[in-house]
Order: C-alpha cells, then structure tokens, then sequence
C-alpha cells in the first residue's frame, strides 16, 4: 500500500524538478548571454527571417484588437485631404517617404526601416491606419502623434494615407506644393483634464524624462536638468520665479523667456500640455 | 567557460561606468574640508546635500549626485573652475537667481566643490 | 563665534549665579561618593567579617540617625545659602550668617535689585524670545530686538520673564539655573558675568513642536562697548540709498512681512514677530536655528517652515530670485 502512494509523488517531483532545472537554465543563458554583450544592439544586424514575421503578425493582431472600437468619420469632407497631405509633409514623409520621394538619410538606417505606406495603405482599413499614428509602435521608431496633432487633422492624414497608393510622382508632387500654406494643426485642450495617468503619458510624449528624473516616469537617469522628483516642495522655478502653477507653466512652454541662456530648449507645449504638467507636478506632495 | 565568461562581464560592466564619469571633475580641494565648510555655511537652508546633516532646504535644486550632473544652473557646462565660481558668487553668472552669493575664500570654494564631485 | 562658551552648568561663567550651583553641584556629587563608598566598604565588612557583637548599638544610632540626620542639617542649610545667594534676596543678619556659614562672601553674591539696575523684559513666545531694553535716563526710545541678550560685564542685570502663549523655561546653563516663564506671572532672575564672553541659552520647559530649536545667546561684553551697542539698537533706520538695497526694501513691503514684523522707522508696525529693525546684527536667526548671513537669511524668509515646521513665519511665495536676495541683503544691512 506505502508503495502505490508513493510513487506518483516521486514523478511529480521529478517532473517539478525538471520544469524548475529548465526555467534555472533558461534564466542562467539568458543571463549569460546578457552579461557577456554577446546580444547584438547594433541597427546593422538583421532579424531572422522567423522574428520579423512573427513581430509583424503581432503587429497586425494587436493593431486590430486596440482598434476594435474606432469608428472613421467621412474621409471624403471638403478640405479634408489637403489638410492631410499638410500634416503629411511636415511629420511624416521623413521617415515613410512618398510617391516618388525617399525617405531622408537617418530614415533609411533604421531598424526596423519605416514600412512604405503606399503598400500598407493598400491592405489596412483607415481605422488601423488611425490606430497607429495616433499611438504610434513601442520598440520602433514610429512615434505617436496624439500630442502633436489634432484629431481632426489625425483622421485628415489618415483620408490622404488611403490616397497615397493611387498617386503618381506628379501629383503627389502638386498636392504637396499646394499644402505648402497649410499648417498642421496641434490640439489644443487634453482628452483627460486633471489625470495623473494623462500627465504622465504628456511628459513622455515631450521627451522631458530624457533630461529629467520625474516622479512615477520611468526613463533614464538623468542629470541634464535638475531632478523634478518631489517638486511640490520646491520654492523656485529654474531659481528664478516663484513655483507656482502660472510660472510652472511659463517656463515649460519657453524657458529661454523666462530664464535667458537656459539650457532647457522649447519643446512647443501646448498651454494646455503644461498645464496638465505642471499640476501632476505641484499636486506630487497631495497624494 | 560560461562562469569565467560571467565574471569577465560583470567586472567589465562595473569599471566602464566608473572610468566614465571621472574625466571632467578633476579639482583641488579637500573633500573633508568642503563638507564641514558646506556645514559651517549652512547650504542645507536651500538644498538637499547628501552627508550633510539637516541638509533638506528646497529653495534650491537637490545637489544629489551632482558629480553626474551636465549643467551648472542650467546655464553652463559642469566644469571644475565654473563650479567654483558658482559656489563663491552665484549672482555674476545669474544675475536673477536667487542663490546669494556667501562670502568664502577661494579655498572653501574648491574645498566644496571637491565635495560636490565627490557625490556620485 | 569663535568666543562662544559650551552652554554648560560645568563650565560656568566667572561671577554668575551658575557658579555657585555648579559648586553646589560639585558638592553634593563629591559627598554622594564618599558616603556611598564608605556603605559599600560597611557592606563588604559586613558580609566578610566575623561576626561580633560588640558595638552594634552605636553602628545603628550613629550610622542609622546621628549621621544622616548631621549631613541632610548641613547639606539643607548650604543648598538654602546657595538659593539664597543666587537669589538676589535683600540682606538681612540671619542671611548673611548663613552664608557666612558656608563661606559665600559677598562678591560672588548676586545682589537684589536697586533703583540704578538695569531691567530687561525677555519673553517667551512659540517658539523666540522676544527681548526689550528699558532705557533709563530719560530716554523714550525703546530697543527690542529677540534671541539675544546683550550684558555690561561685571554688573547684574534684572530680567523679567513673561511669556505670552505657554510655558518656556529660561535657562542659560552658564549663567544662572533655569526659571520658568508662566502665564500670567513676572518671574525674575538676576544674571552677571564678570567677564566677556558669548553663552548660549535654550528653553528648558517643552513648549511645543519646536521647543528644541528655541534657544538664544547671551553677550557679556565691557561697558563702553554694550553701551554703543544698546545706543544702536534703539535708533531706527532709514530707506536705504544703494538700489539693490531699495528693492529689497520694496521686497519687505511687497509681501506679508509688515503685517508681523517690527522695523522701526518704517511702515512696518506687526507685533507678532520678532523686531527686525536690527536684525543684521544678530548672532543667530529664528532663535539659535541658524548663523545669520546673506544665505540663510534667504534661505529662512523662502524656506521657513522647511526649516522650522509649524513656526509663526509662513514661506514667502512671492519674490523672484532677485528679489529675495535683494530682501535678505537688505535685511542683512540692518546692523
Ligand atoms: C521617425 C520616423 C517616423 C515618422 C516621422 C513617422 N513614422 Fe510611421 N513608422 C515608423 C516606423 C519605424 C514604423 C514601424 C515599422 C514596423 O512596424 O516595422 C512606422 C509605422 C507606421 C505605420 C504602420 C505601417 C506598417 O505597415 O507597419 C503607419 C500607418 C505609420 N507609421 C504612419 C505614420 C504617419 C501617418 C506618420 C506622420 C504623421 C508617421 N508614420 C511618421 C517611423 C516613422
Ligand atoms: C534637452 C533636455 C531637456 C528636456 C527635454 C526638458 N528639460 Fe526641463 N530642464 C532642462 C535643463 C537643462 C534645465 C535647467 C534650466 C534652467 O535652470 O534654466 C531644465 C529645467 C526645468 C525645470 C526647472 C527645474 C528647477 O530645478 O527649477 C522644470 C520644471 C523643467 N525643466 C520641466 C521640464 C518639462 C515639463 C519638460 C518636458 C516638457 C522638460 N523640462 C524637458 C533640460 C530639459
Ligand atoms: C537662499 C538659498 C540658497 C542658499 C543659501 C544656497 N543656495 Fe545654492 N542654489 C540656490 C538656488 C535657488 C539655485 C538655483 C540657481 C539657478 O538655477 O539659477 C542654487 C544652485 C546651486 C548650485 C547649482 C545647482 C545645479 O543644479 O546646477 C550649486 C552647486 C549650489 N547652489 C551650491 C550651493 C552651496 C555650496 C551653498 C552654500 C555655500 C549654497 N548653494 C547656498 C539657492 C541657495
Ligand atoms: C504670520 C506672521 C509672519 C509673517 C507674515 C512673516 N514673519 Fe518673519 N517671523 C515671524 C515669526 C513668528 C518669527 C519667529 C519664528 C521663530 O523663530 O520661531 C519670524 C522670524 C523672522 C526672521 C528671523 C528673526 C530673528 O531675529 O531670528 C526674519 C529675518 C523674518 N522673520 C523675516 C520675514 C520676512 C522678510 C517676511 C516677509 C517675506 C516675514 N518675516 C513674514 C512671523 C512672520
Ligand atoms: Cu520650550
């Protein structure tokens, strides 16, 4: 009798010991491989075949899941595409390209590249092409552009993007030289007033945890500018005004203004962007 | 082979970023001095020091770490002799700041600058 | 600061009524010991010898009542010439025999009050002092400064302890024991030095969140010398000519500062701060916190509650970096 409950217990452990010895072996390669730099971070080195199809499947997968719920709007409305092909020429042909037109020089060394748009403008609906420049892609060089350009002008790009495969060099040419007056429109209030979350996606999106160490942020350490982590306590704004939300912001949106020869460039911050910040930063100590 | 491989790489980790951060803060002045001067003058009223005892004024920015930091005031380059000037008289090189300038000698002025670098 | 005296019992001032107590001290610690010696010695006698019953009755009457009864006599009489002697109790034969007793002579006496003593006000507040010279001769004008108590060396000053919110304790260890400062009462105390020096006092009764960071410095200095001083102190100052003192100035104005603070000479009539008009000249700021230069004084008047949290004195918000340093250099100005 001992000997029949005995012995699946000793298989069970065996198996567990095995599954423990594998994840332990696992850990220890990845490690080693790590530690010993063997891993190469270099652009030039290409994926496998094998990862650059499975990346892009996931792309795709996770594209059409996130936007399930976007709805387009009429893409054809009057005015609509010049204002795209505006928003086009000014942030994206640098790095997609255009009919007839490459990308510029540091586009082209990218990994991964920026995919031609005219193909995939071809095989997505607008709702993914939507989904995607407004979020933009982690892990590639494709940003997002939410905080730069207004939902309007969002979904304007997007009715010139289903355009782009049916345009010739020419008049690709000519829709671009007309747009030459038209700006592309940055918004101008916050989906979420007054979130922490928000904020913190805000700071993110102005690349101001590229020089600063910000409360719930996270992001390199970095000592270009002053730390800002428990910033509700501080008296003074670059050591000059009063902390307070209106000087907050003053120095956010232009620091050269408020403090000549500051080393803090404009960033071109929305009012309503610095607001959000500067609360997220002078609310720190009320949590 | 995989340990000695191991090791290498966490030594090699290690000592690159020490080697890194040495260049540019070479200063004379005498680490010890400078922390009691930093004392002595009292610029914890308006900054976070690390090692200085009741230092948690935030009049100023934190000066933790300052070894690392790129800017002085956010105007110049982290350099040994700037450093120095700074410390001494603030207001010729930030004529709005609100960093007074203390009266010190030269010396006390390296002295603290040395135990500004001396924060990593 | 350099003159600064350890605020101490054991180091007390030459003349001051510390002296006498830190004797008395010396004392009672120096007859503690021998008597406990002799009990440890009694004790190990005891416990070791052979027992003999001899003498037993005299060990009980003279160790157990002759003894004690003697020591605690003498003892009492000399802590009670002490208290008297620090006391500055008008003389009366039965006093003078006492300390006679105990070799008090009447140098080191502190004597009681007599019309020409100068007076002084001292009181406690959350978390200063505030100190007010009467000026004899005459004279209308008044010097109140605060955490500072300025002596002619050699002479006693009476001070009044008062406090105006709750019980402080004055007490500068190097100068005479501590007397509590209570509501609604004057208490006084006497304090001499007979020679110059700088003596750092604390309050010794918890007041407060910041009872710890309430103390004060007293300066023994020549005649001539506190005279200027006192003379300086009464005269209230100017608009200043320098511009970037004038902004300062204007900086003072700009803000809350005159609803609390005193600067005679000026607009600024707020009592429930401490009189700034020559806080300059100060030895420290916010009672004892910190040295008093350019730094710290903009460092209090931007960060007072960082430094000192639930003080009186609220942040100053408004100033830009200019400002407050041209405010604490104007402050600083006031010597
Ligand atoms: C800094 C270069 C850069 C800029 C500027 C840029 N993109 Fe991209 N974009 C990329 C990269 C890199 C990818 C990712 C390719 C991948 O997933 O492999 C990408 C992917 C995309 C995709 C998904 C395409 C696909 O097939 O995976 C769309 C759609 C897109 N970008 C649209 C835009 C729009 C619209 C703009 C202008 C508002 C823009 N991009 C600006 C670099 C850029
Ligand atoms: C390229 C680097 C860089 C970026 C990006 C950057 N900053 Fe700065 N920041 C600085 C520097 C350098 C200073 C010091 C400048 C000075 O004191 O004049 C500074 C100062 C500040 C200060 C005042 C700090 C103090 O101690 O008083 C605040 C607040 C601030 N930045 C917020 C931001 C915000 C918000 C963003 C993003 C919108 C941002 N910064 C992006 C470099 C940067
Ligand atoms: C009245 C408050 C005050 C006092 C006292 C003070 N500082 Fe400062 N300090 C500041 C302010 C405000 C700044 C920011 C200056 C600016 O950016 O213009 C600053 C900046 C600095 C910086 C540059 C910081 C950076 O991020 O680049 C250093 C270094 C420094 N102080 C050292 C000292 C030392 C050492 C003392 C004591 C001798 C001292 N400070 C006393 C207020 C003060
Ligand atoms: C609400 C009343 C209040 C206001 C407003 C106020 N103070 Fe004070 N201040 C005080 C009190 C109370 C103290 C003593 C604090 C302590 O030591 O605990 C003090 C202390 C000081 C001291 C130190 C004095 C000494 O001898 O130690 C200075 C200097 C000073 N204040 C300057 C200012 C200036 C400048 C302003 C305006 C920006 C200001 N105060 C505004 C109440 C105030
Ligand atoms: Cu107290």
């Amino acid at each position: 009798m001992p000997q029949l409950v005995h012995k699946p217990k000793r298989k069970a452990l065996l198996i567990a010991a095995g599954a423990l010895g594998l994840v332990a072996f696992g850990a220890l390669s990845g490690a080693i491989i790590l530690l010993s730099g063997a891993y190469s971070t270099a652009a030039t080195t290409q994926h496998f075949k094998v990862t650059h199809q499975v990346l892009d499947a996931g792309l795709r997968l996770s594209v059409r899941a996130s936007a399930r719920h976007v709805r387009a709007p009429d893409l054809d409305r009057p005015g609509m595409l010049a204002r795209g092909v505006a928003c086009f020429r000014t942030h994206c042909v640098q790095c997609h390209g255009a009919p007839g037109v490459a990308p510029i020089p540091a586009a082209r060394g990218m990994l991964p590249i920026a995919s031609n748009l005219t193909q995939t403008a071809r095989e997505w609906p607008p709702e993914w092409l939507y989904y995607v420049t407004r979020k933009g892609v982690r892990m590639t060089g494709m940003p997002a552009w939410e905080m730069r350009i207004d939902e309007d002008d969002l979904w304007a790009t997007v009715s010139f993007l289903t355009r782009l495969p049916v345009l010739t060099r020419e008049q690709y040419r000519r829709l671009a030289t007309r747009a030459e007056d038209l700006t592309c429109r940055t918004p101008t209030g916050v989906p979420f007033e007054g979130s922490r979350e928000y904020a913190k996606v805000i700071f993110r999106q102005y690349a101001c945890h590229s020089c600063h160490r910000i409360e719930g942020v996270v992001g390199p350490r970095a000592h270009i500018g002053p730390s800002l982590l428990e910033w509700s306590r501080r008296k003074f704004v670059a050591g000059v005004l009063p902390n307070d939300e209106r000087n907050l912001i003053r120095f956010i949106r232009d620091p050269e203004r408020v403090k000549p020869g500051s080393l803090m460039p404009r960033l071109e911050v929305t009012e309503a962007h610095a607001r959000e910040m500067a609360r997220y930063l002078l609310d720190e100590g009320a949590r | 082979m995989s340990l000695r491989a191991l090791i290498a790489a966490a030594t090699l980790v290690l000592t690159a970023r020490q080697s890194s951060s040495d260049v540019p803060h070479r200063i004379t002045g005498d680490v010890q001095r400078g922390q009691q001067t930093i004392v002595r003058l009292e610029c914890g009223v308006c900054h976070v020091i690390p090692g200085i005892p009741g230092a948690r004024g935030r009049v100023g920015p934190s000066l933790a770490a300052y070894r690392r930091n790129v800017y002085i005031a956010g105007r110049y380059p982290n350099l040994p002799e700037v450093l120095v000037r700074f410390v001494r008289d603030a207001p010729s090189l930030a004529p709005d700041t609100a960093m007074p300038s203390i009266a010190m000698s030269e010396r006390e002025a390296r002295d603290i600058a040395a135990y500004l670098y001396s924060l990593e | 600061m350099s003159e600064m005296r350890l605020p101490s019992a054991l180091h007390a001032a030459p003349g001051s009524g510390a002296e006498l107590l830190s004797e008395l001290g010396l004392v009672l610690y120096c007859g503690a010991g021998i008597i406990f010696i002799v009990v440890v010695a009694l004790a190990l006698h005891a416990t070791f010898a052979k027992p003999s019953p001899a003498g037993t009755r005299a060990w009980i009457v003279g160790g157990g009542i002759v003894f004690p009864l003697l020591t605690l006599f003498l003892l009492l009489n000399y802590t009670l010439a002490v208290g008297s002697a620090v006391a500055a109790l008008e003389s009366g034969t039965a006093l003078q025999l006492l300390l006679d007793c105990f070799g008090i002579d009447a140098q080191k006496r502190i004597p009681p009050p007599s019309p020409g003593t100068m007076r002084v006000h001292v009181i406690g507040k959350q978390w200063w002092w505030e100190v007010r010279y009467e000026i004899v001769r005459g004279d209308t004008s008044t010097a109140v400064l605060a955490n500072e108590l300025h002596l002619p060396v050699g002479e006693p000053v009476e001070l009044l302890l008062t406090t105006t919110d709750v019980i402080h304790s004055f007490w500068v260890p190097s100068l005479a024991g501590k007397v509590d400062m209570i509501p609604g009462r004057t208490n006084r105390l006497i304090l001499r030095a007979n020679t110059p020096g700088l003596y750092r006092g604390q309050c010794a009764e918890y007041c407060g969140g910041q009872h710890a960071l309430m103390a004060l410095y007293v300066k023994s200095q020549p005649r001539r010398e506190f005279e200027t001083w006192l003379q300086r102190q009464a005269r209230s100052v100017t608009r200043p000519d320098d511009a970037f003192l004038l902004a300062g100035y204007e900086a003072f104005f700009k803000g809350t500062c005159p609803d609390c603070h005193t600067v005679r000479g000026t607009p600024a009539t707020g009592k429930s701060g401490p009189d700034l008009t020559h806080v300059g000249s100060r030895y420290s700021l916010a009672a004892g916190t910190l040295r008093n230069h350019v730094g710290t004084m903009a460092g209090w008047i931007a960060g007072a509650q960082d430094i000192k949290p639930g003080n009186a004195m609220p942040d100053s918000e408004i100033y830009t970096g200019r400002e407050l340093r041209a405010l604490a250099a104007w402050l600083g100005s006031l010597e």
